[in-house]
């Protein structure tokens, strides 16, 4: 996989001052890999240079030829940051060329990593945040591409930053409402990168959220990222399960029930063409049961029964330990 | 579909697809270069859990493979320990014994990899440098309690704290790691879902909530009070929601089953006493039908099988085996420090200074 037709280090003229240090390897090398010659011939160059401590344009050339080989050679990638910062290069430039290799080597960890190293140095990070989105187009779920956004905003954590990110994320959950990453993303935001200005009002903040996420799963209610969601709000906010129990119970009917014209901003029901019952309501409707005393766990018994039997067979033994262990609380 | 009868377990073909990685990777590997450690680690680990080690290895062959082990153990100013190979080491006289440069130190995550291949091969830990190891993981410890993987890298994230836990825990010595300050960080991970993410602020995701729960429990002291019930359960519940109607465990929320996040999944749950709520059947079904045809274990059905899915599906299985099938029975497992329990007592045995 040669990137161009471009000779050998050790054909060019302009490198005959590096003596190229072949890789040590003992009588019996343990999982040894078949380098191509291109890699052999990089390789034995920068272990040269390293050796030398020179750090130099030419250096440049050669980590990123190496990196473009081997994205994962965190030695490369770790002497080409030095290099760039002895040379006092131009990091936006660094910064573009980036842009081209991020998308190349999404699951790499150094691309994000050295990333990071240039937005730290460059403290730019408006821009940035463009950058992500289109990547996120080619991969939407790349955990790195997330977590360097999360890194981005809580490390530079400016209003600006933040000011479209409610948007964005909205954004990313309408192209695919399952896409848990989005959803993760926005219980971030909201709830755990401290309360900006405009996000004061708590009260207000939680009541958009439930309707927001109750919103979403009456539209598709079978969407474990959505129930998570719902639950995180309540836990976070120590809100009573209790208080979703009129939006519940819609959700565990066999049909949609019959609505009339006046639409319930806070209980939604589900669409016509959901399938229901839906699992993760059940699930949440029977803690909500299980909370009440003796004769809610007869209740939540039930539930769980339904599930164990019919509507999530795959975690029989879950259910089974749930009803055992509240049959046991409250002597039912 | 989960009850059909299970497809056997082709032991000979994950043992002749260790033994072929272990004698070389094809060129298009290449990105495993900075982490051979971990690959020889995964190879010799399917040996042993399949317990095919020695009647499938000679005692020249083992005694080669320790001797490669070793020879990755390096000396700087910061510390000692394994580095990945020698990918960045200069060809040289083998007896000129030299510090190593900055850019072919010891990185944490193989030198945890390391001290278990040398225990799965009962190596006596004689030429182990202890003083080094300790020395070496308290210069990787940043302030925010993380852990980088190679001396002076910011690349820090949860992997590389289990890894420093694994090693104390291995080296019955923590006094290379300031516990609290790691386990601020661990508590800094967990996610509204009940999993714990790479760093914090991150999705949950199965591998790191598996390193989570790991570092809890191996650290000294109780776990019981870094873990609050209400928390236990909720991530119990999340873990236990992972597993699919496949029989598959996926490592997030609406993402596709893994082979790899039966183990990662699977040895949460075993750590956190809830084995018996896994679905054994159909974590036994999705795993045998990874099975590559000439051997080893892919990620999903019907792609290519690597050292890193066959060694941790194997795992998965040797604490949740099929039941009625010997071909998938297997020696129990050491949840904390992923390996085969005979060979975790050996570590724990061995590695502690004497």
């Amino acid at each position: 996989m040669s990137l161009v037709d471009r000779p050998f280090y050790s054909a060019r003229p302009e490198w005959k001052d590096v003596e190229p240090l072949e890789q040590y390897e003992n009588i019996n090398p343990l999982a040894p890999i078949l380098y191509t010659d291109e890699y052999k011939d990089a390789t034995n160059y920068f272990r040269g240079v390293v050796r030398d401590g020179e750090k130099s344009e030419r250096v440049l050339e050669l980590t990123e030829h190496i990196i473009r080989l081997n994205p994962a050679h965190y030695s490369a990638w770790q002497y080409r940051y030095e290099t760039l910062i002895a040379l006092n290069s131009p990091l936006a430039t660094e910064l573009q060329l980036m842009d081209e290799i991020a998308v190349k080597h999404l699951k790499t960890y150094q691309v994000w990593h050295h990333r990071r190293l240039l937005l730290i140095q460059l403290r730019d990070p408006n821009p940035e945040l463009k950058f992500i989105a289109q990547s996120l187009k080619a991969d939407a779920k790349n955990y790195h591409t997330w977590s360097y956004r999360q890194w981005l905003l809580a490390y530079f954590n400016n209003d600006d930053l933040w000011s479209g990110e409610l948007d964005f994320v909205d954004h990313m959950v309408n192209e695919d409402v399952r896409n848990n990453s989005a959803w993760h993303h926005r219980f971030f935001v909201v709830f755990q990168s401290g309360i900006r200005d405009s996000e004061k009002d708590r009260e207000r903040v939680i009541k958009r959220e439930l309707i927001y996420v109750k919103q979403s799963i009456s539209l598709v209610p079978n969407n474990a990222s959505a129930w998570n969601y719902l639950r995180g709000i309540l836990d976070h906010n120590k809100l009573p399960y209790l208080t979703v129990q009129v939006f519940l119970e819609a959700y565990t009917l066999d049909t949609p029930p019959a609505t009339g014209d006046i639409v319930d901003l806070e209980n939604p029901p589900p669409s016509k063409e959901a399938q229901l019952p839906c699992p993760a309501a059940i699930e949440l409707l029977a803690d909500v049961h299980e909370l009440q005393g003796a004769e809610g766990v007869g209740k939540a018994i039930d539930l769980w029964k339904s599930l164990r039997d019919i509507y999530d067979t795959i975690r029989k033994r879950y259910w089974d330990h749930r009803i055992k262990g509240a049959s046991h609380r409250e002597g039912v | 579909m989960l009850d059909a009868p299970l497809p056997p377990c082709s032991r000979l073909g994950h043992v002749g697809h260790a033994k072929r990685c272990l004698s070389g990777l094809p060129s298009a590997q290449v990105e495993l270069d900075a982490s051979t450690m971990a690959v020889v680690f995964y190879c010799i680990g399917t040996l042993d859990l399949l317990e095919m080690l020695e009647g499938k290895t000679s005692e020249s062959d083992r005694q080669s493979w320790r001797d490669w082990v070793w020879e990755q153990q390096t000396h700087g100013p910061n510390g000692s320990g394994f580095r990945p190979s020698t990918y960045m080491t200069p060809q040289r006289s083998p007896n000129v014994q030299e510090d190593c440069t900055s850019y072919d130190g010891p990185h944490v995550i193989m030198s945890y990899t390391a001290l278990l291949s040398l225990a799965i091969l009962r190596d006596d830990f004689s030429q182990l440098d202890r003083p080094g190891l300790i020395k070496f993981l308290k210069s990787c410890q940043r302030e925010d309690g993380s852990f980088s993987t190679v001396i002076g890298s910011g690349d820090t994230d949860l992997r590389t704290l289990y890894c420093a836990f694994a090693i104390s825990s291995m080296l019955d010595d923590w006094s290379g790691i300031n516990v609290d300050l790691a386990l601020q960080f661990v508590a800094k991970c967990r996610t509204y879902e009940g999993g714990y993410g790479q760093s914090p602020n991150c999705e949950a995701q199965g591998g790191t909530t598996y390193i989570s729960v790991a570092s809890l429990y191996l650290a000294p002291g109780s776990p019981s009070t870094r873990l609050t019930p209400p928390e236990r359960q909720k991530t119990i519940q999340w873990l236990v929601r992972n597993q699919l109607s496949s029989g598959g465990f996926t490592g997030r929320t609406n993402k596709e089953a893994d082979a790899c996040y039966c183990f990662w999944c699977g040895a949460a749950l075993q750590i956190l006493g809830a084995r018996e709520l896994v679905n054994v059947r159909g974590l036994g079904q999705f795993l045998s039908s990874c099975q590559f045809k000439y051997g080893g274990i892919a990620k999903v059905p019907g792609e290519h099988p690597d050292p890193y899915h066959t060694y941790l599906s194997l795992a998965a299985l040797s604490m949740y085996p099929p039941e009625a099938d010997p071909t998938w029975a297997f020696g129990p497992l050491d949840p904390l420090l992923n390996a085969r329990v005979e060979t975790s007592n050996w570590a724990r045995a061995h590695i502690p200074a004497r």
